[in-house]
């Protein structure tokens, strides 16, 4: 007994006398360091050192995105979701309403303003009726306007939501909310939550990528794929399509792939004498995200390279090969879906259309935006379906809230250009491919397209039903922060079944 | 001043919570009473004749509740007379202290006894507004069986799919809809609104506003009216906090006062559209993947594989068929098919595309029966072995994209009596001409037409 406990003694004093300050110091450099390497690193496999120490550790000890089942059997692998920021014109593009077109010019009625609050709108604006020529399409007879000639193809694929509501107007919090399930920043965006609970299949690549285009990222920052209080390396990594996909990824010239090697074996050779003494599984995982670092550097440049894909591929697209655009990230996504990466996440800037502006007005702006996105979406639809992988893969198209029936009269004048105000009581959005019902449209509106009458659906009905497709209860999917445990969909979300196939 | 009595008992359930209280302290203050200085026997009379005078209270607005609620004598008897005998229980023992401060044995045993009576007033007070099953709702389904309680569960209507025609609107299907949303508060025994909806007898009859069915016009029915009022009305039925009807059941009460609120006629008579009867269909649920009894494979294995390279998991938490793929292990021959033998009957999801496994290993994953969705794109097969995958006799998804599979060879397939679908694009086989075969083919090769919008600048 004695002898027990003067080892014990005697292993504590050398555990404070091994905490130096540069201990410290050295502890603070791979912790803080590890934050912000995490998203250049995301990830590794279970490395050798774990056998040869005999520990107990678990995969996701050693590797934060050591894939997991989920807790259902999922209808959908992984996530394509194009987020249109700035938000499209519901009225524009799938919302027919052809009362709108009598009250053209108009002013709008009372009982719409009343009690009302808009982001641009003073006074009593007139109301605008649709700019586009609406018919129907397809099998399901959905009603889709010129805006989109190729998309009207294949309407039967897809589902229509077309009475989402939100309560924020304003396009960070709107897109914050859309993506995280709060207006506020600090809550993960939905692709942190489903790498978190799925981890990533490939092992050279990231779960959760993000691409943008448009020239400008989305207004709520990069906040909108951040990882919130999750760990940070279930946050989005954002790969260009443009130069480099990841910034400092290629060896500098004069480093060869040897010299490289032989580094981080090398670094990691001194990482496992300090795992050693201090038996820290960090470090471990550490030693494995180097290992995975070295591994991207040749993944990544392959899957994200669009050339050597066969030209009629590149025709159905309409890609800009060597440009940033929404054709070629929608290629890429249908690239990294099939090489197991989990949710892919798109933002195409430039769909804010008050009329400021001809970039920015319904008639013309709307319209160049539309063919933007047109061909790239359908042929992402037809893509995936050739090869099978809209069986198991989830499409997601939306912006962030809709636009008013009333045309926007910033500072009480009419503006140059036809534009419409943000609104958010009711817009128009649609899922496509694994587990959800082709051909289904959910949601009515009333005359003006104002507010949704029926079958409405929140931000958070949305999130519970990806969720759900992903083979997760959002109900019982929790992480604990602060005390509590935290949901993607806080206290709310309820399915919605009626797309649901 | 009709409305005092009424509402003196709706102060029934604020009171009761006060004798509890203060009756089980006055229990407590004599079980922790010692001799000498923590002697509570001069306080001990005061909190029982505190506790006596709101039993009474309690007992009294307990008694008017019954008499102006609605509520029947069978339903609130048992907690109507235990809490009288609280009442004369405490009473007693507040006398009996006041003459004899002493705390004796048999006076600790008569406090227990009042405590219990108390507890079993409380409980079967308790159940008179949450229901008799409030307290063993929660509790594990394993726990109540062994306590030996079975809770009734109403269902939602259901209605088969064949012969639906001959049942009887009201009692095959008004009936369930009422017995699932609506008898919680309107039976015999709790009769809100002097209402009882369990029997055709109770709903013609109404409540106390009279009426509620207006045969042939619903929107003057409040069967039907108050079912659709916005949620926030007071009106509104069910309360906004209980669990609302699905939007087709009240479909389906408003198609029955409007066919005439007959109890005799049957769904077949009464012209109901089908659309709507349909949404009544037991949904037979169909899982994706196949029911195994299978024992799920230990994690020892699975890591075991995971370090050949092999991604494996389980389709679900618990679920014990597992998903393969050889995203991470593209140097994988048919050779080390092997190393899959101990899962082999496991594997649902199996996905080898871009490895180095050739025609031959058709034949060996032939041999798992649970493969569901098998993927081998990009592999150099021909596809003369097919109908091994005969024997794959949950085949449902088949992918061969860019091999060089023929229409030939994908006839072997045909008459699989559970393959749904086989990718063939980029295959000699998708410049075929087509073949129909009993499952679906997709060859792909989709293009767009170039439209004069492609190009316009706006």
């Amino acid at each position: 007994m004695n002898q027990l406990e003067r080892l014990l003694n005697e292993f504590s004093q050398q555990k404070l006398q091994n905490q130096t300050r540069r201990h410290f110091l050295m502890d603070c450099v791979s912790k803080v360091g590890g934050l912000a390497m995490a998203p250049l690193l995301f990830g590794c496999e279970p490395g050798t050192i774990k056998k040869s120490q005999g520990l107990n550790l678990s995969d996701r000890d050693l590797n934060p995105l050591a894939p997991l089942p989920p807790p259902f059997a999922p209808k959908a692998k992984s996530i394509i979701y194009l987020h249109m920021a700035g938000a499209p014109s519901q009225l524009e593009l799938f919302d027919y309403k052809p009362e709108l077109v009598k009250y053209d010019g108009k002013a709008c009625p009372e009982s719409l303003l009343e009690g009302r609050q808009f982001a641009f709108i003073r006074g009593v604006p007139n109301i605008l009726g649709p700019q586009a020529k609406f018919s129907q399409h397809g099998q399901s007879g959905a009603w889709v306007s010129d805006y989109l000639p190729h998309f009207s193809s294949v309407v039967d694929e897809v589902a229509f939501l077309k009475a989402v509501h939100t309560d924020q107007f304003n396009h960070g919090p709107a897109q914050l909310f859309m993506q995280t399930g709060s207006p506020r920043l600090g809550r993960p965006s939905i692709g942190s939550w489903v790498t978190y609970g799925l981890g990533t299949e490939n092992k050279n690549l990231p779960g959760f990528v993000v691409l943008t285009s448009g020239g400008k990222t989305p207004d709520a920052g990069k906040s909108v794929w951040g990882s919130g209080f999750l760990p940070s390396v279930y946050q989005g990594v954002q790969c260009r399509s443009k130069g480099d996909p990841v910034l400092y990824l290629q060896d500098p010239e004069g480093m060869t792939r040897d010299m490289k090697k032989s580094v981080i074996q090398a670094i990691n050779s001194a990482n496992e004498e300090s795992f050693k003494d201090f038996g820290d599984p960090e470090i471990l995982a550490r030693i494995n995200q180097y290992e995975m670092a070295y591994r991207m550097q040749i993944e990544v440049p392959e899957v994200m390279n669009i050339n050597d894909e066969p030209a009629a591929i590149q025709e159905l697209y309409g890609t800009k090969p060597g440009e940033e655009s929404f054709a070629n990230n929608c290629l890429l996504a249908r690239k990294l879906v099939e090489k197991g990466v989990r949710f892919v996440q798109l933002y195409d800037w430039g769909w804010d259309t008050h009329g400021t502006s001809k970039e920015g007005s319904i008639d013309s702006g709307l319209r160049q935006k539309c063919q933007e996105i047109d061909r790239p979406i359908t042929a992402l639809l037809l893509d995936l379906k050739q090869r099978g992988l809209l069986e198991e893969t989830l499409v997601v198209w939306g912006g962030e809230f809709g636009r008013t029936p009333m045309q926007e009269n910033r500072e009480g004048k009419v503006q140059g250009w036809k534009g419409r105000d943000h609104h958010g009581d009711a817009f128009t959005m649609w899922m496509a491919g694994g587990g959800i019902k082709k051909g289904a449209s959910y949601g009515i509106t009333d005359d003006f397209g104002f507010a949704g009458l029926d079958e409405r659906v929140s931000v958070h009905d949305i999130h519970a039903s990806i969720l759900h497709l992903m083979g997760f209860d959002h109900e019982q999917f929790t992480y604990d922060f602060q005390g509590r445990p935290f949901r993607l969909t806080d206290v709310e979300g309820e399915l919605i079944h009626s797309i649901l196939a | 001043m009709d409305f005092l009595l009424p509402l003196f008992g709706r102060f029934h359930p604020l009171f009761v919570h006060l004798p509890i209280g203060i009756l089980f302290f006055a229990v407590l203050l004599i079980f922790l009473s010692k001799k000498g200085k923590t002697n509570f026997s001069n306080v001990i009379p005061i909190t029982f004749l505190t506790g006596t005078v709101f039993a009474f209270l309690s007992a009294i607005s307990g008694f008017l509740q019954y008499q102006h609620e609605g509520y029947t004598w069978d339903s609130v008897q048992i907690h109507l007379i235990l809490g009288w005998c609280t009442v004369a229980f405490s009473a007693w023992l507040y006398f009996s202290f006041r003459r004899n401060p002493d705390i004796t044995k048999n006076r600790k045993i008569h406090s227990s006894g009042l405590l219990l009576i108390l507890i079993l007033t409380g409980h079967f007070g308790g159940n008179i507004t949450h229901g008799d099953d409030y307290l063993f709702e929660v509790l594990p389904s394993g726990l109540q069986s062994f306590l030996g309680i079975e809770i009734e569960q109403s269902k939602p209507l259901e209605l088969p799919t064949e012969n639906w025609e001959e049942i009887a609107f009201f009692d095959g299907a008004i009936q369930p809809i009422l017995n699932h949303n609506c008898t919680s508060c309107h039976n015999p025994k709790n009769l809100k609104g002097d209402m009882d909806l369990t029997s055709a007898k109770g709903l013609l009859e109404g409540g106390e506003n009279g009426k509620i069915v207006n045969q042939g016009n619903a929107e003057n029915s409040k069967l039907f009216s108050r079912l659709i009022l916005p949620k926030e009305d007071e009106e509104h039925m069910p309360p906004k906090e209980k669990r609302q009807p699905r939007k087709a059941e009240i479909e389906l009460i408003k198609a029955w006062i409007e066919s005439g609120g007959s109890m005799d006629q049957t769904l077949g008579d009464s012209k109901v559209s089908t659309s709507l009867i349909s949404q009544f269909f037991a949904k037979e649920e169909f899982p994706f993947y196949p029911k195994t009894t299978l024992k799920s494979i230990s994690s020892d294995t699975l890591s075991k594989l995971r370090e050949k390279g092999f991604f494996i998991e389980n389709i679900a938490l618990d679920n014990p068929l597992l998903r393969v793929s050889c995203i991470n292990f593209p140097a994988f021959e048919d050779k080390d098919w092997e190393l899959l033998n101990s899962v082999s009957d496991h594997i649902a999801y199996l996905d080898l595309s871009g490895s180095k496994a050739t025609q031959a290993i058709l034949e060996l994953i032939g041999t798992s029966s649970n493969i569901t969705v098998l993927k081998l794109n990009g592999l150099e097969i021909s596809g003369e072995n097919l109908s091994s995958l005969k024997n794959c006799t949950n085949l449902k998804l088949l992918y061969l994209n860019s091999t060089a599979i023929s229409m030939e060879s994908l006839s072997l397939l045909n008459g699989h009596p559970t393959l749904e679908k086989v990718y063939v694009f980029k295959t000699p086989a998708s410049n075929q001409e087509k073949v129909r075969f009993s499952f679906e083919l997709e060859t792909g090769d989709y293009l767009l037409p170039k439209l004069a919008t492609d190009t316009i600048v706006y």
